[in-house]
């Protein structure tokens, strides 16, 4: 088979262009940004990490001034003269020099024993209990997709939030808000738009529903085939005119926390960027795994704040961990620790008192050998939700839930 | 799919009759009905397999796929790369404690690079084993139980052969009886390492295993408490599978044989007897109906639908052919709803896309483009192995679907394609045969008209009518663009 001049299929493989092109679709679209009720709100973005598989709270944020720590972790416990100490009791694990750095200039937040009652522990379950707010229901929405859906966010921007993963997450699933899950900005775009004639069919062929059947999924495909198609056409665009200040770690987190830097920078209107580091899911030889994962993530942190604060952007950032769930407080015989319960998350950056949260692990009040919790998950949810993005929490949290004074 | 309630998997809209849900399909069958049954019980079919299925009946057209052919004649690749000969080999006599540190970690490198390389050849012959097996049904449980029972290769010492012991294993009972599934996958090597069973031991119980058993694999959550967790765990204690050889084995020494109260029964129970009695709870075979529903007619199935497959289920006491047997031949496995009514996985589409080319082999470049679908074979995201449904299809996901079609329709493989290369060239009846061929008419006739223009060269190019001269170019394009529909993307 010969192949003609002219067509796409010719420039199948030679990757995607990217022309820099200020005149975009979302001007208008940022012009109407929705007055959110808090000022400065409609400038802000939150960026959510989610440390995926069971981060050990122990272990990251170390209780070193507690003889049962070094008690029940014989093995896995970190040296008290190793621990990057925050006062007499609490401390950073000596792998997160970077984040401890943030932390002295009251840039990080540290709530502690953050969880939810009656918890679940298998992971697939009580991420999608963290990811939907909902510890006692399924919901087939997530709490950040509800914030998107519920804020009235311009329906014409592609970009109100973006997923940095493989598959869109849980949490940034709504009903009328569609968020694209792009896990790298290289080869993000149609060959077949390369050809004016393949595009223009394309665009009218995947659009077309008067289709002789029905299917649950039909009007998703042919939403996503749109957006897909129109997003990947303009985001390199949009983002093209960025410089990172400053090299970020060769990590696959460093080049997600560099793109999301990125997105803020081009002023897309994005209110919530998602990304993912892990998997934390020590049973065994959690010292290596957990100490490695711990580092990348307090060097991209680091890497992703000297970004921002060099384009003026570090002031409209926060960014919030997450964790399914922490883990057993003994460890078990494998160098490891099995799933267990409440854990500490950090909030850091923007609008963010820097500090020591929530109550500090008490090793011997335990539910079966865990920590148990002393904040609920919503709380720190609604604190984002009213202090941060200027929305009212109780309808995406189906209930009221206290603020913490962790935001300004 | 797990049998949850999960974000982004949708139920058809209108209503179940589950009076006649169950009741062989009396209905027309026709091309349409039988790709239907092609791509559910397999991975579609060519123009030519659909026509030969459609030229029977119902029941024969099911028949043919259930009671499958012997694949004997389609051997396990040669050459799987196995690390314990090698490591032996290395250590040429000495104890691996006698390597220094620089040594070890040499040695580990070097296997985990060939580790790597051996999985990346399984998922090529298994891709091609989808794609030419004379029993497809076999090849789709077989990827059913991958993403039921999963296991991730390389990770905690699961290595090639061990991965490939578990997809025969798993191919071996496509049809088998799922209690004896249950019991021989949780003694298998590859198994009881992913999940950490050969760690558990008496004196320190890991939980791992027994937890996912019941909330993955075998009743879901809400119907165990923890303490059933931790009484099946110490039941399964003692089994470990040793560096040094890969091989399964119980040791008497590190199982726990005190009594154990477990699901309500009180005895000095052993991982067996979990499975008996995990199997006795009505839940069991609740939980697979729904889990088989979801996989071959719809999502998210009505409980009574369910209650009516589970009460099958029972009845044929776990034997699964009778009872995949009777989905496919059910009034509600052909009914409107069920029709279109998935989202094709991403292998789904990429061996689906293969055969209604009528393509014979799958090349490297189709599994990297997995990766970029979401799915790679023997590495499922987490032990609930993949979301399915809507989650399939996220903006990234779709362009990495319709950059796999454009690749695959510009490269030297479509010389193979003897019925696209067979089209008229008259754009009407070439647009309609490419309609009729890969989506059997499941395209808007403004659609076909869009196909007929681009054949015809309609547009910005106006490069003149379809012709023997741009032929090749022009039909590639407009087979691009129908299975870039939205009905391609449905199973």
């Amino acid at each position: 088979m010969s192949m003609q001049r002219g067509s796409f299929l010719l420039g199948a493989f030679s990757g995607i262009a990217v022309v820099a092109n200020a005149d975009h679709l979302f001007a208008r679209a940022l012009a109407a940004a929705p007055l959110s009720g808090l000022p400065g709100a409609e400038n802000r973005t939150l960026v959510l990490v989610n440390l995926q598989g069971g981060n050990d709270g122990l272990n990251c944020v170390v209780p070193h001034g507690n003889a049962a720590y070094y008690r029940v972790r014989p093995q896995l416990a970190i040296a008290r003269s190793e621990v990057l100490a925050i006062d007499a009791q609490m401390g950073f694990n000596p792998n997160m020099r970077a984040l401890k750095a943030l932390y002295d200039k009251g840039q990080v937040a540290v709530v502690q024993g953050v969880g939810y009652p009656d918890p679940d522990h298998s992971h697939f379950r009580s991420t999608e209990i963290w990811q939907t707010a909902a510890p006692d229901k399924y919901l087939h929405t997530g709490w950040l997709g509800r914030y998107m859906d519920e804020a009235g966010l311009p329906a014409d921007n592609l970009f109100n939030g973006v997923a940095i993963s493989q598959v869109l997450p849980e949490a940034m699933i709504g009903t009328t808000v569609d968020v694209p899950a792009i896990p790298q900005e290289r080869g993000y775009g149609l060959v077949s738009d390369r050809d004016a004639q393949t595009k223009g069919a394309y665009t009218r062929v995947v659009r077309d529903g008067r289709l002789p059947f029905k299917s649950p999924y039909l009007s998703h495909v042919m939403e996503i085939a749109d957006h897909s198609q129109r997003g990947s056409e303009e985001l390199p665009k949009l983002i093209a005119g960025y410089k990172p200040a400053g090299a970020y770690p060769a990590t696959p987190l460093g080049r997600s926390l560099s793109l999301a830097a990125q997105i803020v920078g081009s002023k897309l209107g994005t209110k919530v960027i998602y990304v993912q580091h892990g998997s934390f899911d020590t049973h065994v030889s959690q010292l290596q795994t957990q100490n490695r994962l711990l580092a990348e993530f307090s060097d991209a942190i680091a890497a992703f704040y000297g970004d921002l604060a060099a384009h003026g952007n570090d002031g409209g950032v926060l960014t919030m961990t997450f964790s399914e769930f922490g883990r057993r407080i003994e460890e078990n015989g494998s160098r490891g620790t099995d799933h267990g319960e409440a854990s500490p998350l950090f909030l850091i950056g923007g609008g963010v008192k820097g500090g020591l949260y929530g109550t500090a692990p008490d090793l011997a009040r335990t539910s079966i050998g865990n920590v148990a919790y002393s904040t609920d998950f919503r709380s720190v949810y609604a604190t984002v939700l009213e202090k941060w993005l200027g929305r009212p929490s109780q309808k995406i949290l189906s209930g009221a839930f206290p603020t913490l004074s962790v935001l300004g | 799919m797990a049998n949850v309630d999960v974000a982004g998997i949708h139920r058809p809209d209108g209503r179940l009759d589950a009076a006649t849900a169950l009741r062989p399909y009396k209905g027309p069958w026709d091309e349409r009905r039988a790709a239907h049954l092609l791509r559910r019980a397999g991975f579609g079919g060519s123009p030519a397999d659909v026509k030969r299925l459609a030229s029977g009946g119902v029941s024969a057209a099911v028949g043919s796929l259930v009671d499958f052919p012997s694949t004997s004649s389609l051997p396990p690749p040669a050459n799987v790369y196995d690390p314990i000969g090698h490591v032996r080999q290395m250590l040429g006599g000495r104890a691996p404690g006698m390597l220094g540190d620089d040594d070890k970690r040499r040695l580990g490198k070097m296997v985990r690079k060939e580790e790597r390389a051996s999985v990346l050849s399984l998922q090529s012959w298994w891709l091609d084993r989808m794609l030419v097996s004379p029993a497809p049904l076999q090849e789709k449980m077989t990827l059913y139980f991958h993403g039921h029972f999963t296991t991730a290769a390389v990770q905690k010492g699961v290595s090639p052969p061990m991965v490939l012991a578990q997809n025969q294993l798993f191919r071996d009972n496509a049809l088998g009886n799922l209690r004896e599934l249950t019991r021989k996958v949780s003694k298998d090597p590859a198994m009881l390492l992913y999940l950490d069973n050969s760690l558990n031991v008496a004196s320190h119980p890991n939980e791992n295993y027994a937890r996912e058993l019941m909330e993955l694999f075998t009743l879901g959550v809400d119907h165990y408490t923890e303490q059933d967790v931790r009484e099946s765990a110490r039941a399964w204690s003692g089994w470990q599978v040793l560096r040094r050889d890969g091989v399964a084995r119980f040791v008497p020494g590190r199982h726990d044989g005190g009594t154990k109260t477990f699901l309500g029964r009180t005895g000095a129970w052993t991982g067996d007897d979990i499975v008996d009695i995990i199997f006795d709870q009505p839940q069991a075979a609740t939980f697979f109906a729904g889990s088989l529903l979801n996989f071959f007619v719809y999502n998210d199935p009505e409980p009574e639908l369910v209650d009516a497959v589970a009460a099958l289920v029972r009845k044929n006491d776990f034997e699964l052919a009778p009872v995949v047997s009777t989905l496919l031949r059910s009034d509600v496995f052909y009914s409107d709803r069920a029709y279109r009514a998935l989202v094709k996985s991403p292998v789904e589409f990429v061996v689906g896309t293969h055969k209604a080319l009528g393509l014979a082999q799958i090349d490297d470049s189709a599994r990297r483009a997995l990766a970029a679908m979401g799915q790679v074979l023997f590495y499922p995201p987490n032990v609930a192995g993949w979301p399915g449904g809507q989650n399939w299809i996220t903006s990234q996901m779709m362009l990495a679907r319709q950059n796999f079609v454009a690749g695959l329709v510009t490269s030297q493989a479509m010389a193979d394609s003897t019925w696209m290369n067979a089209l008229p060239l008259q754009a009407r009846t070439a647009a309609n045969d490419l309609v009729a061929a890969i989506l059997q008419g499941d395209a808007s006739p403004l659609a076909t008209a869009q196909l007929v223009a681009y054949l015809n060269g309609e547009g910005e190019s106006a490069l003149g009518m379809l012709s023997g001269e741009n032929r090749d170019e022009r039909v590639r394009g407009a087979a691009y663009l129908t299975m870039a529909m939205p009905a391609f993307q449905l199973a």
